[in-house]
């Protein structure tokens, strides 16, 4: 940290050269401006970490079946080679998976999420705002209605849902850009069409199904992450890794659009290329996330919120904070949900509601949020 | 035109602006016929801004002012016409290198998102960002914060850094902006209605500002107003625009003329001198008071 001379001591650094040619005055407020930004970027993400890998931790505990602290370091670490078999097991191929599931698609949906309320401006947006989520749930359930569910080893379901997706993405993308740009109200508002459109159809489509898959539809639709596959893990991931890197590339970007487009555009903005951009991560994202999870509600609208309470609305942090966030909110809640009345699950999307519910009602009593103040 | 060129050439500095035969319309041309030359908003304007002067931009609503600046700033694209800024064609240079040289300083923004005062001011140094593999998200350098550190002084709002920006009043604000605008480093700086919605005490504030920073830093600044006396008092010349055209461009004393006025703005006024500036001065006369008192008697 550069310790600032105060103005009476007579060794002042030169100002950078493309700094404008007036002396340069300092004084105490900046040397805290500058310990705030960078350095505080890299400590708070840090705790988050820090923070999920605790909460991993703490996840593999419980379960049908309890493991101690103890049990849980052990299989970890692998040093109990040959004895206690089944906490392996259940660590390693049941837990941890589920786990790993819950926190990417934790960080996705409120990575999109917070990414979409500064992309449309406005609070009330979530991933499933853009009708991407209903097309993917239709594309699922006409999987199911053809009885292909269970083709390519499992993966059908996904296949289909991912399917629906992508005709959605292009079928929103398509009415939103008719005219040659992409205005952001013409985004929401397709998105609202498609997603009734999609819904009266997967209506229509439930109706007829039978009921043993009408029942697969509708646990779908309400979200749960259990036995993920390998191949799905390893896809959300790479999505999920991908997203953040394009979407924090234009995190400031978004800060300026946030403000006003025709002054982020005066200040070298390219707005249309922005907005397209988190338009069609944010959309693939989701597509690929309904698809493995199905609906889980909450997540991406409420966890931006709080992290924007917590952090502040600079997006080159709310992203990547709501992401970890988002994580260790749905990691802890599916933990929940498949603990408190074991064998048996409670849906996720429950739990979720009822835990971040409180919190979000909490902060926004204690705290003076002005987000559309 | 090539007689203008070579004039402006020898004539150095180079001219911050130099507009010719610009015309511009929202809607797309795809949708006329070919030779519909109505609802232009701009109409084959010819325009010269010199460097380092104060122009202050004046006419009745839907003249074409607001839509000048956007175009000066290549928010929008003309359909005819070209814009030279300090010599460049206007429309072969990148955003970002018109964003190092020309603020704009637009007259709404939306304040819901909780952006603090430095948040925003920062936000000016955009232009100037350098991201790589390692500097992902593009944080701001030393310079930059000292850059925004040395505007925020100069309009006053330093001890504002960390307050939110919803929670200030409209000078405060437009203060604000105006770091931010500064911190870009500009060469000229545009303002779309600076003094809007603000009481006499901080339209005073901006516009001491906008002469200490012009004195300062020998920017060339564009300001829109609807207040005649304001661009009276604090610009070199102005420019009077009527549908899309320009009536007249001059020194205050030349252009704020009673015959002018009245032609643009289609009502009676009345011009003296301002007693202390010896500036022309503007107000509206009584009779039309007593025309409307008269008109509602005989009611």
């Amino acid at each position: 940290m550069i310790v600032h001379p105060s103005p009476s001591q007579t060794s002042m650094s030169d100002p950078p050269p493309t700094a404008p040619p007036v002396p340069m005055r300092m004084y105490e407020g900046m040397a805290s401006w500058q310990a705030l930004r960078a350095r505080r970027w890299y400590a708070v993400i840090g705790v988050m970490m820090l923070l999920t890998c605790g909460a991993i931790v703490f996840c593999l505990q419980f379960g049908a079946h309890a493991l101690t602290m103890a049990e849980v370091w052990s299989a970890l670490t692998f040093s109990t080679a040959g004895r206690e078999d089944v906490a392996r097991v259940i660590i390693w191929d049941i837990r941890f998976p589920r786990i790993l599931m819950g926190l990417f698609v934790g960080a996705s949906l409120a990575i999109t999420g917070a990414a979409l309320q500064a992309l449309v401006r406005n609070p009330l947006a979530d991933p499933y705002v853009l009708g991407i989520s209903s097309g993917a749930a239709l594309g699922a359930t006409i999987g199911l209605a053809l009885g292909l569910g269970a083709i390519v080893g499992g993966l059908g379901l996904p296949l289909f849902a991912f399917i629906g997706g992508g005709v959605s993405i292009v079928l929103v993308y398509g009415i939103a850009s008719s005219q040659g740009q992409l205005p952001m109200h013409q985004l929401l508002l397709a998105g609202v069409i498609v997603n009734a459109v999609c819904s009266a159809l997967m209506m229509f489509a439930t109706s007829i199904l039978n009921p043993a898959s009408l029942y697969r539809v509708v646990l779908w639709l309400m979200g749960t992450l259990s036995a993920p596959s390998i191949p799905a893990l390893i896809g959300i991931g790479a999505c999920l890794l991908i997203a953040i890197v394009l979407l924090l590339r234009e995190s400031q970007a978004l800060n300026l659009l946030a403000v006003g487009e025709d002054a982020a555009c005066s200040l070298g903005v390219d707005s249309d290329r922005v907005q397209r951009t988190v338009f069609l991560v944010s959309a693939v994202l989701t597509g690929a996330v309904v698809s493995v999870s199905g609906m889980i509600g909450f997540v991406g609208m409420v966890v931006p919120h709080v992290v924007r309470i917590l952090c502040g609305a600079d997006h080159r942090l709310l992203l990547p904070v709501s992401a970890l966030g988002g994580g260790i909110l749905l990691m802890v809640a599916d933990t929940v949900a498949r603990t408190i009345v074991a064998p048996a699950e409670i849906p996720v999307g429950v739990i979720t509601a009822l835990i971040g519910g409180p919190f979000f009602i909490y902060l926004l009593m204690t705290r003076k949020y002005r987000f559309f103040a | 035109m090539s007689q203008q060129a070579s004039v402006s050439s020898i004539c150095s500095p180079l001219p911050a602006f130099e507009v010719r035969q610009l015309s511009f319309r929202y809607d797309s041309v795809r949708s006329r016929p070919p030779g519909d030359r109505s609802n232009w908003v701009i109409n084959g304007m010819e325009l010269t801004i010199r460097q380092g002067e104060i122009v202050g931009v004046i006419g009745p609503n839907g003249s074409g002012k607001s839509s000048l600046l956007k175009l000066l700033t290549k928010l929008v694209r003309p359909q005819e016409g070209t814009i030279r800024l300090f010599g460049a064609e206007l429309g072969a240079l990148s955003r970002e290198s018109i964003s190092r040289q020309v603020a704009y300083m637009p007259q709404d923004l939306s304040y819901d998102f909780p952006f603090s005062v430095l948040d925003m001011v920062l936000m000016g140094r955009f232009p100037y960002r350098r991201s790589g593999l390692w500097n992902l998200v593009g944080w701001e350098r030393q310079e930059d914060l000292a850059v925004a550190e040395e505007a925020m002084a100069q309009t006053d709002v330093t001890h504002l850094a960390n307050r939110m920006i919803a929670t200030l009043s409209a000078g405060e604000r437009q203060r604000v902006l105006l770091a931010r605008a500064l911190a870009q480093v500009p060469r000229v700086l545009m303002l779309d209605e600076p003094t809007a919605h603000l009481d006499l005490n901080h339209q005073l504030d901006v516009c001491r500002i906008l002469q200490r920073v012009h004195a300062q830093l020998q920017m060339t600044v564009l300001l829109v107003s609807h207040d005649i006396n304001l661009a009276s008092q604090y610009c070199d010349r102005i420019l009077v625009m009527k549908q899309g055209t320009v009536v007249c461009i001059g020194t205050p004393q030349d252009v704020i003329h009673p015959r002018v006025l009245t032609e643009v703005y289609g009502c009676q006024v009345l011009v003296d001198t301002h007693p202390d500036t010896g500036l022309p001065r503007v107000s509206l006369p009584a009779q039309d008071r007593h025309q409307t008192v008269a008109a509602s008697g005989m009611l």
